[in-house]
């Protein structure tokens, strides 16, 4: 066909400019980002923080705080709990007795005690704790780890953002981005035995060479198409293959999965139990180059017997989580690591009828350490009974805006939900400065 | 209408620039034309309105000027016509702004060039100026600056302790907030000029929201104006906003120097109209194609097309902008249409000056379509005998044989399980009553029972879930908004969810439309049946729906239409029927649309969920075509299926030629679209020749026959097949991913498949050569033949060796590559 377009002043236009291709080192964020609609948006760079990289360590069910890090010895017997309280490095401040390793490392955690929100059902409280954002019904946020994955993309060929074991809920994932920013799930619990990431080895037969020979003939059979079509799908789709490439054969990015590789003594520091795999774990990717690790460990809605609930619960994570402080303090990674450990709410002041105790969003308590986090505090308070923030409520927002400025991210910042609406990445936060070092 | 007058356009600084900018752009822009633009001339004259009624003292109406050119450019002349009045007692003319003096009928004249239209003018109470309104005069400035934004005081919480109803939602709570939640700080009647009010905005004391308007704008002078008056509330009704209008409705700009000014008239119910250009507020969908300016100048940008917005109260509209390069000359060549569906398109490509692609091959073609329609490829034998078939009409053939076929039910009765959610989930819905649900509407796709009647039967479902499994329906969500906010989504393509708490603030929808609309379904209720896993759905029990601001029961009324009558009737089923009724604007069109965007890719509404004025149509002509044909053909939908894929657009090729290359909504080419997990996961299985098993089928069924939305495997959830947890369209995902990529390169998908079926091993016992079981392996994964470079390169590659079991793992890696080769997981 003849060409019907004909202007003496025929230059490359401006939107040829900007297929992508046409410049190189495109990243995928930018490409996603010039997916959606350029409105004005409040933007800033992000740059990497204090915190190169954040372990998210969720319990979900909600941990109490009465048994936990907030625990009220002086008040009526129905308040206070089955548990005595135990001493910690800090001066003055006690922990629930099961704590014990936990109470070890004190001078090393920020202990949040005026953590409040006003969800008291599971999966909206959730769901503030994953995203930074009470639940719209609306719009689906991103989770902390999608937001990180989005900003920084990957490091030392290893996906940014891992799930340890699996996406614990649905507000874990990438929410109104594109899925491309969601978690990568290991498929697998690093606590089992036979522990192995999915599709991450070769598969049986496959040796490294005749893989090589694998990719040298997908090259051929993609040439021709490669050759022929253009389209922004095609490249993401290349993208990721090229991550995945680079996924397998680098050997160090492969080890970070690889528990076996561990002292089997510093294994056992850590507790060859659920959490302690994990945590272990999350060290390792952490360490490796991964931005973001959210694992989760046990079931904590003790509305019914809330002392066995405890028991069973608290011995291996105390262990792990205290192992864990200790690992990076020692290798030199916490200054860069930022630890948090938290559940969606905590639970009510009065023990109820079934020995247990109920919902409780109103003021609980959760850890921050490491990654520019001041060590040795405690921030804020709660009232006699543990049912009100005394001193500094802590909120979502602001919890959320200072664990981003760790990273270098400005929760402020807005990326484009679809509809061309642009949504701060934490509406309204500030950051919370006697959190920081 | 009486209301405080904004300021002059010609004097304000924005109708300055205009002017300048003009004779700027002629004087830069005039001598490096192409011929053919200087021989472009003018073929018409528009002038916006068309019709001046003013009435009270402040009215006033400015006045804008369309040439359209014979190119089909058009150019802003609102400065350069003279305009002259009739009878000068009545109204005056101030530059472009028109000042009302006496009662009485009158017209302009407006002339530009050789051309010159006339507007008839109505006076009325030209002496009458009657009070501020908070309602209609005050909260508009609030709007319109931006302070009852999400961003500002119409957060959820407020701003700094400050809080308005988001866009202006409530006005009798603002009012409260700004007079008497903290009586005597935020207003001083005594002092106008000296209060938190005025001086917050004007940036006179520190504000976090900065200078928003300054002291001399229009803006601080209603503020100021209502505070002297004394600040009241509005006594008795106020009219309220019955139409809005945005003028010119459609532009086409010659380049990036070219402009165009709006205007935006508001419609009273009390039959009033007034110049609301200065209290809209303007937004565009696609500024690098056309940006508007706060006072609604709109300037050119790069090539494409945008929709320019005005929002003033809870009324948006658009006008349709074309960017052009400057001075492009076009051609348009006669284009081949198969039916009405390629007239639409290449109205619309013609407009953009875009030509569309050549006809894709037939290999394409039948790869494509087999594909769309069945979720499968063709075998080597099918594409042989289609490619040598040289008779006329063999792809309308191939499209009705390919839609006799039962795939073509099971891949439409998986859509419609997600949009209607069907999955089994714990202590609600049993697998049972999931399963009859998935058989019941497998019954009516295969007998292609026309959609309203499944709708009616579906809406107004009754009884036990086991019994009469459409029930079901009303089990899938038993939250009555969530329900109601489903219906909007799933069968009217709306997502109304924001109305629940504000008024949409994209979109006309009401706190009001929402709760009436959810009324609807108040008396929806359940029991529990004689089997513990059935449930008794009854359609006449329970509260009435309540706004929750005002505990005003609602009425059902229908979106965007009237009270239902429903006396004596059950109201879902008079829902229902309001849907399907031919005249329904949203009901076809959204199906059209959804069917349209599964050959496309993409939705002429796109995405197809998400009908809003603010996400208008690519191609509203050709939604209302699509539309109608499927309602007056009795909602016939291999019928609709049929025109698509006959369609001259359907069969285009993904070849891009220089005038089409960047467009990627407007269909001038084909585009490539991955194809969904489970048609992916069954075209594996179909290709490797192995069968899959999913938990509760048979073996060897097909994943698009899953009738359960929680029945899954780790190839399909990684791939994104939709959970059905929400009617979202968005519960798909197409995305790629890491897991997605590590999976098809070591994952056991494909390694136990290439095993399993053998085909490498009963090819080599046939004593095939390497060449041709190449052959074969490219038939049959790609559906097109290897060409010769590429066999020399795979041969290349191959270790010489005599022993079949190394030449076979030779060959499967090719298998291997194949399967995870873009043009095997792409449709094209």
């Amino acid at each position: 066909m003849s060409n019907p377009f004909k202007c003496p002043d025929h230059r490359l236009s401006r939107r040829n400019l900007l297929t992508i291709g046409a410049i190189g080192g495109l990243t995928l964020t930018d490409f996603f980002r010039m997916k959606s609609v350029d409105a004005e948006q409040k933007h800033y760079d992000s740059k990497e923080g204090t915190a190169q990289s954040v372990i998210f360590i969720f319990l979900p069910g909600g941990m109490s705080h009465q048994e936990s890090f907030d625990p009220k010895p002086y008040s009526p017997l129905e308040y206070r709990g089955p548990f005595q309280t135990i001493g910690t490095r800090l001066p003055g401040v006690r922990f629930g007795e099961l704590f014990k390793k936990t109470a070890g490392v004190a001078d090393q955690l920020t202990i949040v005690r005026s953590m409040t929100h006003g969800e008291a059902a599971h999966e909206r409280g959730v769901h503030n704790m994953m995203t930074g954002y009470r639940p719209s019904p609306a719009l689906k946020f991103p989770s902390m780890g999608s937001v990180v994955s989005h900003e920084f993309g990957p490091r030392n060929n290893l996906p940014p953002y891992v799930l340890v074991p699996n996406e614990p809920n649905v507000y874990a994932g990438s929410g109104y981005l594109s899925s491309s920013f969601s978690g990568f799930s290991l498929g697998s619990d690093p606590a089992d035995k036979d522990f192995r990431v999915r599709d991450l080895q070769l598969f049986e037969g496959v040796s490294g060479r005749r893989f090589a020979k694998r990719r040298r003939m997908l090259d051929i059979v993609n040439d021709h198409f490669r050759q022929r079509e253009q389209s922004d799908s095609l490249d993401a789709v290349d993208t990721f293959y090229n991550r995945a490439y680079s996924l397998i054969s680098s050997q160090q990015a492969r080890e970070a999965f690889d528990i076996e590789k561990e002292d089997p003594k510093l294994r056992d520091k850590y507790g060859r139990t659920a959490p302690g795999a994990r945590m272990l774990l999350a060290r390792r990717l952490v360490e490796a180059g991964v931005r973001f690790v959210t694992l989760t460990y046990g079931g904590w809605d003790h509305h019914d017997k809330i002392q066995n609930g405890m028991k069973n619960l608290v011995p291996a994570f105390d262990q792990a989580y205290a192992a864990l402080i200790q690992d990076l303090k020692q290798r030199g990674l916490l200054d860069q690591t930022l630890v948090c450990v938290t559940s969606e709410f905590g639970r009510s002041p009065k023990i109820n009828a079934t020995a247990g105790r109920d919902h409780w969003p109103k003021v609980f308590s959760n850890l921050l350490a490491g990654g520019g986090i001041k060590p040795g505090q405690v921030y804020g308070s709660s009232d006699a009974t543990a049912s009100e923030p005394a001193d500094n409520p802590l909120t979502v927002q602001d919890w959320a805006t200072t664990i981003y400025s760790c990273l270098g991210i400005n929760a402020d910042k807005e990326l484009m939900a679809p509809g061309a609406r642009p949504i701060e990445i934490v509406d309204g936060g500030k950051v919370r400065k006697d959190l920081l070092v | 209408m009486n209301m405080i007058v904004p300021k002059l356009f010609g004097q304000s600084l924005e109708g300055r620039l205009l002017i300048w900018t003009l004779l700027l752009t002629l004087a830069a822009v005039a001598p490096t034309r192409c011929v053919a633009a200087m021989s472009d001339n003018p073929v018409s004259l528009k002038v916006f309105p068309t019709s001046i009624e003013l009435s009270g003292k402040r009215d006033f109406q400015n006045i804008v000027g369309q040439l359209k050119l014979a190119s089909g450019v058009t150019q802003d002349v609102s400065g350069e016509m003279e305009i002259a009045v009739h009878d000068r007692d009545i109204v005056r003319i101030d530059g472009r702004r028109l000042i009302p003096l006496k009662t009485g009928e009158t017209k302009l004249r407006v002339r530009h060039g050789d051309f010159d239209v006339n507007v008839p003018v109505t006076v009325e109470k030209p002496d009458d100026a009657p009070p501020v309104s908070f309602q209609l005069d005050v909260m508009p400035v609030f709007s319109r600056t931006g302070c009852n934004s999400g961003s500002c005081h119409g957060a959820a919480r407020g701003k700094d302790g400050f809080r308005l109803s988001l866009f202006g939602y409530d006005a009798e709570g603002d009012y409260y907030r700004l007079t008497r939640e903290m009586p005597g700080r935020r207003i001083d009647v005594a002092t106008p000029d000296d209060c938190m009010l005025t001086n917050k905005s004007t940036g006179r004391v520190a504000h976090s929201g900065g200078t928003v308007f300054a002291a001399d704008s229009v803006y601080y002078r209603t503020l100021q104006q209502w505070l002297i008056e004394g600040a009241s509330f509005d006594e008795g009704e106020v009219p309220v906003i019955t139409s809005v209008a945005l003028m010119p409705p459609a532009a086409v700009l010659d380049g990036d120097q070219a402009i165009q000014q709006l205007c935006v008239t508001a419609n009273y119910s009390d039959g009033t109209s007034r110049d609301v250009t200065d209290l809209a507020f303007f937004s565009t969908t696609n500024p690098t194609v056309a940006s508007v300016s706060k006072h609604g100048l709109v300037s050119g940008g790069q090539r494409g097309e945008a929709f320019v917005m005005a929002r003033f109260g809870t009324h948006t509209v658009g006008s349709e902008f074309v960017t052009l390069p400057a001075g492009l000359e076009f051609v348009p060549q006669p284009m081949p249409e198969n039916n009405y569906i390629d007239a639409r398109i290449n109205q619309k490509l013609q407009k953009l000056r875009i030509a569309p692609s050549e006809l894709c091959s037939d290999a394409a073609f039948i790869r494509r379509v087999s594909l769309d329609i069945c979720g499968t490829v063709p075998t080597a034998q099918e594409v042989e005998q289609f490619v040598a078939d040289d008779s006329n009409g063999k792809r309308a053939r191939l499209i009705d044989r390919l839609l006799e076929q039962d795939a073509f039910v099971s891949i439409w009765v998986m859509k419609w399980s997600q949009l209607l959610q069907i999955r089994s989930f714990k202590n609600i819905v049993s697998p049972k009553s999931a399963l009859l649900y998935h058989a019941w509407l497998k019954r009516k796709i295969s007998a292609n029972t026309p959609v309203d009647q499944i709708i009616v039967e579906l809406l107004g479902a009754t009884g036990s879930t086991f019994a009469n499994p459409p029930a079901n329906f009303y089990e899938m969500e038993r939250d009555l908004l969530k329900l109601s906010e489903n219906v909007a989504q799933s069968f009217m393509g709306m997502r109304i969810q924001c109305a629940q708490c504000h008024n949409h603030p994209f979109d006309r929808w009401t706190m009001e439309d929402y709760y009436s609309f959810a009324a609807f379904f108040a008396k929806v209720g359940r029991k529990r049946g004689s089997d513990p896993r059935e449930s008794i759905v009854i359609g006449h029990t329970g509260r009435e729906t309540k706004h929750p601001l005002t505990g005003k029961v609602m009425q059902p009324k229908f979106l965007g239409g009237v009270v239902a009558d429903i006396k004596g009737k059950d109201r879902r089923v008079v829902l229902a029927e309001w849907l399907t009724a031919s005249d329904n604007p949203y009901f076809s069109r959204n199906l059209a649309n959804i069917v349209w965007a599964h050959f496309f890719g993409r939705g002429i509404v796109n995405e197809i969920d998400d009908v809003r004025i603010s996400n208008p149509p690519v191609n509203e002509p050709l939604l209302n075509d699509l539309a109608r044909n499927f309602s007056e053909s009795g909602y016939d939908f291999k019928k609709l299926v049929r025109d698509i894929c006959n369609s001259r657009t359907y069969q285009l090729s993904t070849t891009a030629n220089e005038s089409n290359a960047s467009d990627l909504t407007n269909f001038s080419h084909a585009y490539l679209r991955r194809l969904s997990a489970e048609i992916l996961l069954d075209v594996i299985a179909q290709v490797t020749n192995t069968q899959n098993k999913f938990s509760g089928l048979p073996i060897g069924a097909r994943a698009i026959e899953i009738a359960d939305g929680n029945t899954s495997t780790y190839f399909l959830q990684t791939f994104g097949r939709s959970k059905r947890e929400s009617v979202c369209s968005c519960e798909v995902k197409m995305e790629p991913n890491l897991s997605q990529a590590l999976h098809l390169i070591n994952g056991d998908t494909i390694e136990r498949k290439i095993r399993k079926g053998n085909l490498i091993g009963k090819w080599q016992a046939e004593e095939l050569g390497d060449r041709e079981i190449l052959d074969r392996l490219y038939m049959r994964v790609l559906g097109r033949r290897a060409l010769e470079a590429e066999i020399e390169a795979i041969l290349a590659t191959f270790e010489k060796t005599d022993d079949a079991n190394a030449k076979k793992s030779m060959l499967e890696d090719v298998f291997w590559a194949l399967l995870n080769s873009s043009e095997l997981l792409f449709n094209h």
